[in-house]
């Protein structure tokens, strides 16, 4: 609307004076006048005005006036000007605002006793307050329902063409599925092209939606707003820790609503830096999995070949008898544990105490191991710091990002849109480095297209390139010159041209992007699963590192290094300690201060230092018959590792195997024992998103079934065991790390964190630097022409969405394995044919699906299903360093069948 | 507690005549006697302890909250709309005035003008309701007191108006007919009829329940002189109604704050002379016949006209135009999920009801709902008076104290 | 004067004076018609206003009235409602109340939800006698509300026009909801009221 929102700090703005009803008030130039008026703390009625995007001013309510002006004006679409005198209340004002309103309320649906907004709309609270009565000529549309997409309902009856939905659409999100279309004579909201809307499905749109034309097939006609219980809550699918508000009505969740929606529509544009409030399509309508049929509802115990359900009181006996038999029998170390990191903080501080202190065995791992831990091992290596040093607002307003090996807008979407607002509010320059054309990458400034698994080449080449154009900061550089000259020998025998051959990424590429990095500002470094869940993920996160390092980012407010979560909690779950490696706090498990910290405060003695043994670790100890017991909190290995783990084997070892979950996974259908735990929608807690914030997990409902919280089940086993644990709520765990780690709730706000580079670089840097740069050389090309990824689409995270009817409606498992068209048409096949996919590790057939996002050379499984299980074509390479398997990507050939 | 005090008093033979001091003293002890809540004579589960000195009252002490319901805190929970049919278990003997006083307060919190006709037929159904609160007081009073037959006379009659709510509102005794801005329904030709031939025939009706009590000289020794209490003390205990004007104080709500119509009719106030019973009694009977001719008048005085004030943020909208009409319909949404905005602010209105003055007091913070509701209930303030009032009379009196404030638990412990 | 009085009084208490006078009422009573009815056997008439069972209703054609609105359990003063509402399997986008319940130990018979309902589907009747011995059968289902409507369907008409919340039976009729149309089903021409 031509209107510029000035809030980009960067920018100089005049300050004007106005005056507003009589008062002074000063603003910045050229905004909206509606923005001016608001900060005074007046509220002008206005449909069609939100804060996340810029004026569109169609519903006619904003109306003032203006002096010199004979009839009002719409102040949301005028510009704030010097000494103006502007007066927005009077009867005459009022009236005209009711007549625009009438405009409206004409040609509206008699809807409100079926209609889902009734109760939570403004037409209704406009047409309330302004007092409108009988209006002559009302004439309705008739225009048919558009039910054709999976998700969302469009009435265009009800809609009042404020197009807040496109606006949000278009301007916040950049998905831009939504216009204005004329058809049977109204003007009408449809999706592009007027087909069955398909898109993210964030469901925005509908939670700007001021009226109900905008309506959820899952929870249509299923509630008004008096009936339902709010609970804000933290979502629980990806580590962004989004703010929801989960609606329930007894034991049923009956939506979920963020707090982006047409009421709160009165903010500062600036703030949206911090987030807009939004939801994705899993935490707006994945909340089915909640009161999902296949939950657990009563322990099960095994009897020969069935698992039946049993009363609590016995299950826990048989439990807490087992594991004391096994423990003494065989000894501590018979006993390990895994938890994953969709539990609270609490829990999984609770478990590794439990681990620690009830078990005494240090064999213990939470799902961070699949990735994060690379990121944190490298990060505390370098810097000191043990997560992501940068949050979403200094994300929103860097100039420049470098987003490597991740497809952000499936994996952690709410992160994506910091990005997106970054390009399209503070100019920023992204460079995308992936294998995919991902959203991002048609979205950036700087898309580049690398082959699959070249990550590590691509940040050589970038070093390189840096020290190549001189792009180094003397100043940080100059404090250690013995570990920038170790660098600079390092990487002498990279060439770009070499790099462009390996990664095809050409050399211009890298040269402008290392430039880009160097010479912006603030520069951020975002890497994700293609750098953290693949090998050599320590090494990289290093590199990147090193990249920051010689060109000054380190340290420097707005710059950093960092990466994002796949699970809600994966940054608590290294915090509280659920590592063999790590006590809470992230203290060394060998750290001898923090030992007998710990140890006192647990009252026992922590077992032996450098004992213990990670995920894959305890996963051989099973199999050699080491481990006899495993204790496993909602992680499910056996679906999430290919087979050449050979994870059953070690399971079927197992003498006693409990598995604590909401569903009966694969692993639990093996389980001696299964105990019902709930999900976050029913236990208080905190999760640790991906900034570090912790965040309030709030009990929405009482538990389903006879299922209990994780921290009640481990409390039983614990006294069980003869620890005296007096916990009666997740609040006495609370105040329990409260005093172990102080300041760590940091409500919602977390402490900001200085990167201390000093004992890295003048220590072992320069001797090791070298090994890090030789074992890049280039992976080799097999006899196998194509990559197979596999990697999270948008639709699901991890296989707790794939319990949730929603989602799986919206991303079934078609069991087919996305290719490009080129490469079907090379090969021969078309839409839906059956190849025979080979790796070294096996081979099946399965059926294609053309996508044109897709790379040649490449196809893409999603992670989220194993029907076909393809993820048993996948092998399984461990990082020395820090025990991450990865196992996302491999070398196969692929034939028609 | 005070009815733990165990003080003991020395009493003398015979106070009158000195020379008794010479004789040796006899410690006695007050009897404590617990009354109610069980027992029939005290309209509803009423507690009194009762110290007696012999058969004379030397103190008693109410205990209250029995029928405790937390209708005070039903109130903030719901919108003000919701809270009419609470209001109707207040005293629920006389639901009808109940209603008007409380609709009476909505409307001066919300400054509503109520439309002429429904004024009149509020005054109207007011008074049938007062006709009907003395007639069961009336009845109940004399039963108490020993005297039957005036009490089956009395419901005799009362049954004719419970009826005719019946057929206005459709339930006799918790009849929610008033609304916030008027009232639920107009009167049809039939009830017209009824409650005509009703007006003519009460008033001989009323001189039969003079004849049978004024005749009767157990009831009048027990009703004249017993239960005094001067025009100072009954203004300083803060008594209102025919309590308060017994006692010969001229104050009448309806006189003294006009409301609805009774500014347009003509009738006087009954004042007593001696605060006792039984000019407590004669003055709710003169009520009575106050009370017919306050019908009569408005019944001639009525003119055609709407019986709901038309304020859209307000009152509810005709129900056809609910079916055709979006306004309406928005509006009639509106009003049952979220109740009217009130503006903040607290007020207390008092409607002069059979019993004396019941006032409600709200408390508004803006909002749908009120923040806090306090009820000025004329039993619970006329409690208050009991012992002052009782002390030195004999315990049977204790019945006729009881009769003499008409009190109704429902309204007392709310 | 007084002499006279004297001799009235003695003559009245010689002649048992005040006894007959009573027993003169007693007489006159024989021959009233007692105020009194014997209930079981005989019936009181209850006038069409009267609130008693809540019933739910349907239109001429059987169709349910109700749209699962939740505006009655809204306007409880009681809160005795209870409707889930969803969306008809057989007819799309046609909203109803899959279950509705009220409890009656709750219910204060204030007509509240008869008033709040935007498409009258509720009415109360005459119906007063559900007295059990079960208190558990006091919790009115959806089938026992609609077998109380049919039942009582004159009474639950003449209610709502009593009651202001109907003109008469052609104007229901006229007042039938109106349900979107979806895009994928043919669409049913709009009610005449409405077009």
């Amino acid at each position: 609307m031509g209107l510029k929102s000035v809030i980009n700090s960067d920018v100089e703005v005049a300050t004007i004076e106005l005056s507003i009803d009589g008062k002074t008030v000063t603003a910045k130039d050229s905004v909206s006048l509606y923005d001016v008026i608001a900060s005074t703390g007046k509220i002008i009625p206005a449909m069609c005005y939100h804060y996340t995007f810029d004026p569109f001013g169609s519903c006619g309510m904003c109306l003032v006036m203006q002096e010199g002006k004979k009839s009002p004006v719409r102040s949301c679409t005028a510009k704030a000007v010097a000494g103006m005198v502007v007066r927005t209340e009077g009867e005459d004002l009022f009236l005209a605002r009711k007549k625009a309103l009438e405009k409206h309320l004409s040609v509206h649906p008699l809807d409100c006793p079926i209609c889902d907004a009734d109760g939570d709309c403004e037409l209704q609270d406009m047409a309330f307050q302004h007092g409108v009565t009988n209006l002559p000529n009302a004439k309705q549309k008739f225009i048919p329902e558009d039910t054709r997409s999976p998700v969302l309902d469009f009435n265009m009856n009800r809609c009042i063409a404020c197009a807040e939905c496109i606006n949000v659409c278009k301007d916040v999100l950049m998905i831009d599925v939504l216009q204005f279309m004329k058809k049977d004579g109204f003007n009408q909201v449809v999706p592009k092209g007027d087909v069955a809307l398909s898109c993210e499905f964030c469901g925005d749109c509908l939670a700007v939606c001021p009226v109900g034309a905008i309506t959820n097939k899952f929870s249509k006609y299923l509630y008004k707003p008096w009936q339902m219980k709010k609970t804000t809550t933290t979502c629980n699918f990806c580590g962004d820790g989004c703010q929801m508000h989960l609606e329930t009505k007894d034991a049923e969740v009956v939506r979920v609503t963020s707090p982006l929606s047409w009421k709160n529509k009165w903010g500062d544009r600036a703030d949206t830096a911090k987030g807009h409030g939004g939801l994705c399509v899993r935490g707006r309508f994945g909340f089915e999995y909640i009161d999902s049929q296949a939950r657990l509802v009563q322990p099960l115990l095994r009897k020969g070949d069935q698992l039946v359900p049993t009363p609590w009181l016995e299950a826990m006996h048989v439990v807490s008898e087992r594991f004391a038999e096994i423990q003494h029998k065989y000894g501590s170390d018979a006993i390990a544990g895994l938890i994953t990191a969709r539990c609270t903080n609490e829990e999984l501080y609770l478990f590794q105490r439990l681990m620690r202190t009830g078990f005494k065995t240090n064999q213990l791992d939470s799902s961070a191991r699949y990735g994060h831990l690379n990121f944190v091992h490298a990060s505390r290596q370098a810097l000191g710091i043990g997560r992501s040093p940068n949050d979403w607002e200094e994300l929103t307003k860097a100039k420049a990002i470098i987003l490597i090996g991740s497809n952000i807008t499936e994996t952690n979407p709410l992160t994506a849109v910091r990005i997106k607002e970054a390009l399209r509010v503070y100019q920023a320059q992204v460079v995308v480095i992936d294998s995919t054309v991902t959203n991002m990458a048609r979205l950036a400034s700087h898309p580049v297209l690398i082959n699959p698994g070249t990550e590590g080449v691509v940040i050589d080449g970038l070093i390189k390139a840096s020290l190549e154009l001189g792009l180094i900061d003397e100043a940080s550089v100059g404090k250690y010159p013995q570990a920038f000259e170790a660098l600079k020998a390092a990487v002498s025998h990279i060439s770009l041209e070499q790099v462009e051959a390996q990664t095809g990424m050409s050399v211009d590429s890298l040269r402008s992007t290392a430039a880009i990095f160097a010479e912006a500002p603030r520069s951020i470094i975002l890497c994700a699963e293609g750098i953290v869940r693949q090998a050599n993920g320590y090494q990289n996160v290093l590199k990147l590192i090193d990249l920051a390092w010689i060109t000054g980012k380190l340290g420097q407010p707005g710059c950093g290094v960092n990466t994002v979560t796949e699970e809600p909690n994966e940054q608590g779950a290294v915090d509280m300690g659920v590592a063999p490696e790590f006590l809470p706090g992230q203290a060394s498990f060998n750290d001898q201060a923090a030992r007998e910290r710990f140890g006192k405060a647990w009252n026992m003695s922590l077992p032996a230092a450098s004992s213990g043994a990670n995920l894959m670790e305890i996963l051989k100890r099973c199999k050699s018959g080491e481990i006899r017991a495993l204790y496993v909190v909602g992680e499910n290995p056996l679906a999430t590792l290919p087979a050449s783990m050979e994870v059953r084997a070690a399971l079927d070892q197992l003498e006693f195997l409990v598995v604590q979950d909401p569903f009966l996974t694969e692993t639990a259908q093996m389980a001696h024992a299964v105990l019902p735990a709930c999900t976050s929608a029913e236990k208080d807690g905190t999760f640790t998103n991906l900034e570090g914030r912790v965040l309030r997990v709030r009990e929405a409902m009482d538990p389903i079934g006879e299922s209990l919280p994780d921290w009640h089940i481990m409390t039983a086993l614990a006294n069980a065991l003869g620890c005296a644990w007096t916990y009666e709520s997740s609040n006495d765990i609370q105040a329990e790390i409260m005093k172990l780690l102080p300041g760590y709730y940091n409500l919602g706000q977390p402490r900001k964190v200085v990167p201390v580079v000093d004992p890295y670089l003048s220590g072992s840097y320069a001797s090791e630097v070298s090994a890090r740069y030789q074992a890049s050389v280039s992976a080799p090309k097999g006899p196998r022409p194509f990559t197979l990824l596999m990697g999270q689409v948008l639709y699901h995270s991890g296989k707790l969405s794939t319990a949730a009817p929603g989602l799986i409606k919206i991303a079934p498992n078609t069991g087919r394995l996305k290719m490009n068209p080129q490469d079907m048409e090379r090969l021969g096949v078309s839409e839906g044919a059956k190849v025979r996919l080979t790796s070294d590790s096996g081979s099946l057939q399965l059926a294609v699906q053309a996508d044109q996002f897709v790379t040649m050379q490449t196809c893409f499984f999603p992670e989220h299903f194993n029907e076909p299980p393809v993820k048993d074509l996948m092998s399984v390479q461990i990082d020395p360093t820090t025990g991450v398997p990865s196992f996302k990507q491999t070398r196969v050939t692929i034939e028609k069948a | 507690m005070a009815f733990e005090d165990q003080r003991t008093t020395v009493y003398k033979v015979d106070p009158a005549h000195p020379e008794s001091e010479t004789l040796p003293t006899l410690r006695t002890e007050e009897l404590l006697l617990n009354m109610g809540p069980q027992h029939p004579s005290t309209h509803g589960v009423l507690k009194v302890i009762l110290e007696l000195e012999g058969e004379r009252l030397v103190k008693s002490t109410p205990v209250l909250g029995f029928l405790h319901r937390g209708v005070e805190k039903l109130a903030e929970d719901g919108t003000y709309h919701q809270f009419i049919p609470h209001t109707d278990r207040l005293d629920y003997v006389c639901a009808m005035y109940n209603n008007f006083a409380y609709c009476r307060a909505v409307e001066k919190l919300m400054n509503i003008t109520v439309p002429d006709r429904a004024e009149y037929l509020r005054t109207i159904v007011a008074e049938v309701q007062r006709i009907i609160g003395h007639q069961f007081w009336l009845g109940t009073q004399a039963l108490d007191i020993g005297a039957m037959t005036v009490f089956f006379y009395c419901f005799r009659d009362r049954e004719i108006l419970l009826d005719w709510f019946d057929e206005l509102c459709g339930a006799r005794l918790t009849t929610s007919w008033y609304r916030i801005g008027g009232v639920e329904r107009d009167f049809t030709a039939s009830l017209l009829d009824k409650l005509k031939q009703f007006l003519d025939y009460f008033p001989p009706k009323i001189d039969e329940y003079i004849v049978f009590l004024e005749k009767n000289r157990i009831w009048v020794a027990r009703t004249k002189g017993v239960a005094v209490i001067s025009a100072e003390d009954a203004v300083s205990f803060g008594l209102s109604g025919p309590t308060l004007r017994g006692s010969g104080v001229d104050y009448d709500l309806r006189k003294a704050e006009p409301y609805s119509a009774y500014p347009k009719c003509e009738f006087s106030v009954p004042l007593g002379k001696n605060g006792d019973t039984y000019d407590r009694y004669w003055i709710r009977v003169q009520e009575l016949y106050e009370s017919v001719k306050i019908i009569r008048q408005c019944l001639e005085q009525m003119q055609d006209g709407p019986i709901m004030a038309e304020v859209s943020s307000v009152t509810l909208p005709p129900k056809e135009r609910v079916f055709t009409n979006l306004e309406s319909m928005i509006q009639h949404f509106k009003l049952f999920s979220q109740g009217f905005d009130a503006p903040p602010g607290e007020i207390y209105c008092g409607t002069e009801a059979h019993k004396g003055e019941l006032g409600f007091y709200i408390v508004s913070v803006g909002g749908g709902k009120p923040y806090r509701l306090k009820i000025r209930a004329p039993s619970f303030i006329h409690m208050g008076a009991f012992d002052y009032m009782s002390r030195g009379y004999m315990i049977a009196d204790a019945i006729t104290l009881f009769g003499t404030y008409d009190i109704v638990m429902g309204e007392c412990d709310r | 004067m007084r002499i006279a009085v004297l001799i009235k009084k003695i003559l009245q208490a010689a002649l048992f004076y005040e006894i007959w006078d009573a027993m003169k009422v007693t007489f006159k009573h024989m021959f009233h018609k007692p105020i009194t009815f014997q209930y079981p056997r005989e019936q009181r008439i209850l006038p069409d206003t009267h609130r008693g069972a809540l019933a739910l209703l349907r239109y001429d054609d059987h169709q349910e009235r109700c749209v699962g609105c939740d505006l009655c359990e809204a306007a409880c003063p009681s809160r005795c409602i209870k409707v889930i509402s969803a969306e008809d399997v057989t007819r799309p986008l046609q909203r109803f109340a899959s279950e509705f319940y009220i409890d009656i130990t709750k219910c204060v018979f204030c007509g509240y939800c008869v008033e709040a309902c935007p498409v009258n589907a509720l009415a109360m009747t005459k119906m007063y006698e559900f007295s059990t011995h079960d208190k558990r059968t006091l919790l009115f289902d959806k089938k026992r509300l609609y077998d109380i409507g049919e039942r009582h369907l004159d009474d639950a008409k003449k209610y709502l026009y009593a009651h202001n919340q109907e003109k008469n039976v052609e104007e229901s009729r006229e007042y039938r909801y109106y349900f979107p149309q979806s895009v994928l089903k043919p669409t049913q021409p709009p009610p005449k009221h409405l077009g």
